[in-house]
């Protein structure tokens, strides 16, 4: 469905990406790693154009994309395709949940209000924040924010969601509830790229996992063989330095995700 | 101290209140969005215009208020009659214009470069992410602008807008030297006849007191109830 | 009207610039007194008696409503009167600069306060805490660590506010003191009236170096002593 060819991003002298080549399928959930300014944010701003790379083809189902001639009509047609989950969420401050989820539905899509108003509120029970729907921002935690702004892309049901370490901003007793909301759109069948440094997450629901570094693709593999028989060098060192303790404390909060989540469900 | 007198005139300044807030009002109204334009072109750095709204707003700011009030009311009023009678002929008596009009344009023209610093600022502390976040969910960039940006803007600036609003209404207390009949020059006349000064300009005092304690006010409230949604000292907004 | 001269433009420099050290002297006497007393009200309004609070944190706000013009003539006219009449002193012969000093000194002493005090709350209690758990006294903390980075804070709006005291003093010459303003007016006078345009403007321009030259000092400054501290302000101070 997507494939992404040669992608490659400099900033001055510094080449940040050195041609990245990823191909992701419908249904798929991609997680992808690497360690910190390893080019994994520069990446996935590049596929939505917020920061546009510098060459390389972007084939999204039937578009083809030259990311160096990419005119601003093909970009708006390309993100209509795409939802984005911020790290810092990112949500409209001025409007309070249900507009900040109305938005996109009312003024980007042109759904009547009658029926977007349905539909946000739909995507606002489905990650268990409908009784907070008339807060600003600023009264949610992060965890309920970051959900509100899973739902804010979803609602949209874009044909794949992009999310940049998306509970990497929170306190790690909310982590648990947005994995878990992650996890529920997983197993409707959405198309995800997910930054993450949640690796009992990664494992868990992640139909590949992709590692990358120093702007580069390294490796990338079903989550059992990349976990359990890393191959490259540069991979099982990563694997070796988030200790034994990140990964046992990331699985500790993960599974308590599952447990709540099988209680709901 | 006469007694009577300060009473007397009091009343007589109450009454010049309108023209005071007619000229602070109108001034601050045109400034709004014009404001927001020069703003907007400074921020684009659009061509031309650029290196025009800098030097504007610079002169403007620089110039003290009664320089620029005299420059305008001893040059103004002649220009135009040059250029519209003398020159196309349109037998418009200038000198017959209500000074108010000539008060409003010079503040107006005050408030302008102010505002548009104001708001090229509070434009500028809106967290970038709020427009990656319109374009995702499928905004214009002018429907961002509009609904995203100017309203954040817009409450981030309130207390500059009632500061400059608080300095019109005190820079109003100079439209006497266009003629203009407002608080300070009814109160002045008043103590032409009998020298009491002093007692003129308690009066005066008085009702600046009393308009600037309602402005203040007014701002504060004002300023609550927009950012009511803010939650102080939660606001992992844009951090 | 006469049609423009640039001749006259330039002659009124002449005119004018020597009276500069008039309105030099009335700002910064005016920017001492002004900081000595804002110092003292934004310490009242920090104060633990709310004795001090209310009376500093009232001058404040009676202070900002009022016009510079309406203070101006309110001690010029005012001040000798009560003066006489409560302590039996007669400054009637005081010279004019001094009641300009004392208005424009009431009148920022308001502005600078808030600068003050929103400096000296926006640097971080932990910065106090922490010199005083390595030893420091009070005081000590006070004016190495907290006053330090309070100036720091507070000189892009000090600045600002000092920008609009060099404005407000040009009012000066309503009372009739002849400084660089009274001087044009005096000027426009002579010629009864006419190229009143060239003098004002040439007057502006005089003002528009004034006031780039504190810009740009002010920002030199900010550069010399903002290394230590990475500033997040973003002062938009209006000076009509
Ligand atoms: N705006 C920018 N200007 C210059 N360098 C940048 C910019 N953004 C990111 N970089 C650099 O690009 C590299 C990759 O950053 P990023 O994509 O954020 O990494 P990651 O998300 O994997 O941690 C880093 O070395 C970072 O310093
Ligand atoms: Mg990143």
């Amino acid at each position: 469905m997507l494939k992404v060819k040669n992608f490659r991003k400099k900033y001055q002298q510094h080449e940040v990406l050195k041609g990245i080549d990823i191909e992701v399928d419908k249904g798929d959930v991609v997680a992808l790693l690497g360690p910190s300014g390893s080019g994994k944010t520069t990446f996935l701003r590049g596929l939505a154009f917020l920061t546009p790379g510098d060459s390389g083809h972007i084939e999204f189902d039937d578009q083809k994309i030259d990311i160096q001639t990419a005119t601003s009509e093909e970009i708006k047609q390309l993100r209509q395709k795409m939802g984005f989950v911020f790290q810092n969420f990112n949500l409209f401050a001025n409007k309070t949940a249900l507009e900040n989820v109305e938005e996109g539905l009312v003024i980007g899509r042109h759904i009547p209000k009658a029926q977007a108003k349905q539909k946000a509120q739909e995507a606002l029970k489905k990650v268990g924040l409908l009784d907070f729907q008339n807060q600003y921002p600023s009264q949610l935690s992060g965890g309920q924010a970051q959900r509100v702004g899973i739902a804010r892309a979803a609602a949209l049901n874009p044909e794949i969601i992009l999310l940049d370490e998306p509970t990497s901003a929170l306190d790690p007793e909310l982590v648990a509830d947005v994995l878990q909301v992650i996890k529920q759109l997983a197993d409707e069948g959405k198309t995800m790229i997910v930054v993450t440094h949640e690796m009992a997450f990664a494992r868990d629901v992640a139909d590949k996992v992709i590692f990358m570094d120093k702007g580069l693709v390294v490796e990338q593999n079903k989550p059992i063989e990349f976990f359990d028989h890393p191959k490259s060098p540069r991979l099982k060192e990563f694997l070796s330095r988030i200790s034994a303790a990140t990964v046992a404390h990331n699985g500790f909060e993960y599974e308590k995700a599952t447990i709540i989540g099988n209680k709901e469900s | 101290m006469n007694i009577s007198f300060l009473i007397h005139t009091f009343w007589l300044a109450i009454k010049a209140i309108p023209m005071t807030l007619l000229i602070t009002g109108a001034s601050v109204l045109i400034g709004l969005p014009l404001g927001f334009l020069l703003a907007w072109i400074k921020i684009k750095k659009i061509k031309i215009l650029y290196p025009l709204t800098i030097i504007y707003t610079s002169l403007m700011r620089a110039t003290p208020m009664v320089l620029l009030i005299l420059l305008f009311y001893s040059t103004l009023p002649s220009l135009l009659n040059v250029i519209l009678n003398r020159h196309l002929h349109l037998e418009i008596k200038i000198f017959d214009v209500n000074p108010a009009i000539y008060a409003i344009a010079v503040f107006a023209l005050i408030a302008v470069a102010n505002l548009s610093e104001v708001f090229r600022s509070a434009i500028l502390t809106v967290d970038p992410g709020q427009q990656e976040a319109a374009v995702m969910v499928g905004l214009s960039p002018l429907q961002t602008y509009y609904r995203i940006i100017v309203p954040q803007a817009l409450v981030s600036a309130i207390p500059n807008i009632g500061n400059l609003t608080l300095n019109i209404l005190k820079g109003t207390s100079l439209a006497f030297m266009m003629t203009v009949q407002e608080v300070t020059a009814v109160a002045k006349t008043a103590a032409a006849y009998t020298y009491d000064y002093t007692e003129a300009y308690i009066d005066i005092f008085i009702v600046y007191f009393i308009l600037g304690a309602i402005l203040q006010l007014g701002f504060k409230f004002l300023e609550r109830y927009l950012s009511r949604h803010k939650v102080r000292g939660t606001a992992r907004q844009g951090a | 009207m006469p049609p423009f001269s640039f001749k006259f433009l330039v002659s009124v420099f002449g005119e004018v610039l020597p009276y500069f050290p008039v309105t030099l002297l009335i700002i910064v006497t005016s920017t001492i007194f002004s900081t000595l007393l804002g110092v003292l009200i934004a310490r009242g309004q920090l104060s633990q008696s709310s004795v001090w609070r209310t009376l500093s944190q009232g001058y404040v706000f009676v202070l900002r409503s009022t016009p510079p013009i309406v203070l101006l003539f309110l001690i010029f006219y005012g001040l000798p009167k009560l003066l006489l009449l409560t302590l039996n002193i007669n400054i009637n012969d005081w010279q004019k600069s001094i009641f300009v000093v004392i208005a424009l000194s009431l009148l920022f002493a308001s502005n600078l306060a808030e600068v003050f005090k929103s400096a000296y709350l926006s640097v971080d209690g932990g910065q106090r805490e922490a010199a005083l758990m390595v030893g420091l006294s009070e005081w000590q903390a006070f004016y190495r660590v907290t006053l330090p980075q309070t100036i720091v804070v507070a000189l892009p709006n000090f600045a600002n506010t000092i920008a609009a005291l060099i404005k407000d003093a040009a009012l000066a010459y309503v009372i009739g003191l002849v400084d660089m303003m009274g001087a044009g007016d005096n000027l426009i006078s002579r010629n009864f009236g006419h190229h009143s345009l060239e003098t004002y403007l040439a007057l502006a321009i005089i003002y528009w170096i004034i006031f780039v030259v504190v810009e740009q000092g002010t920002k030199y400054l900010e550069k010399r002593l903002g290394k230590s501290r990475a500033i997040a302000s973003n002062p938009v101070e209006v000076t009509a």
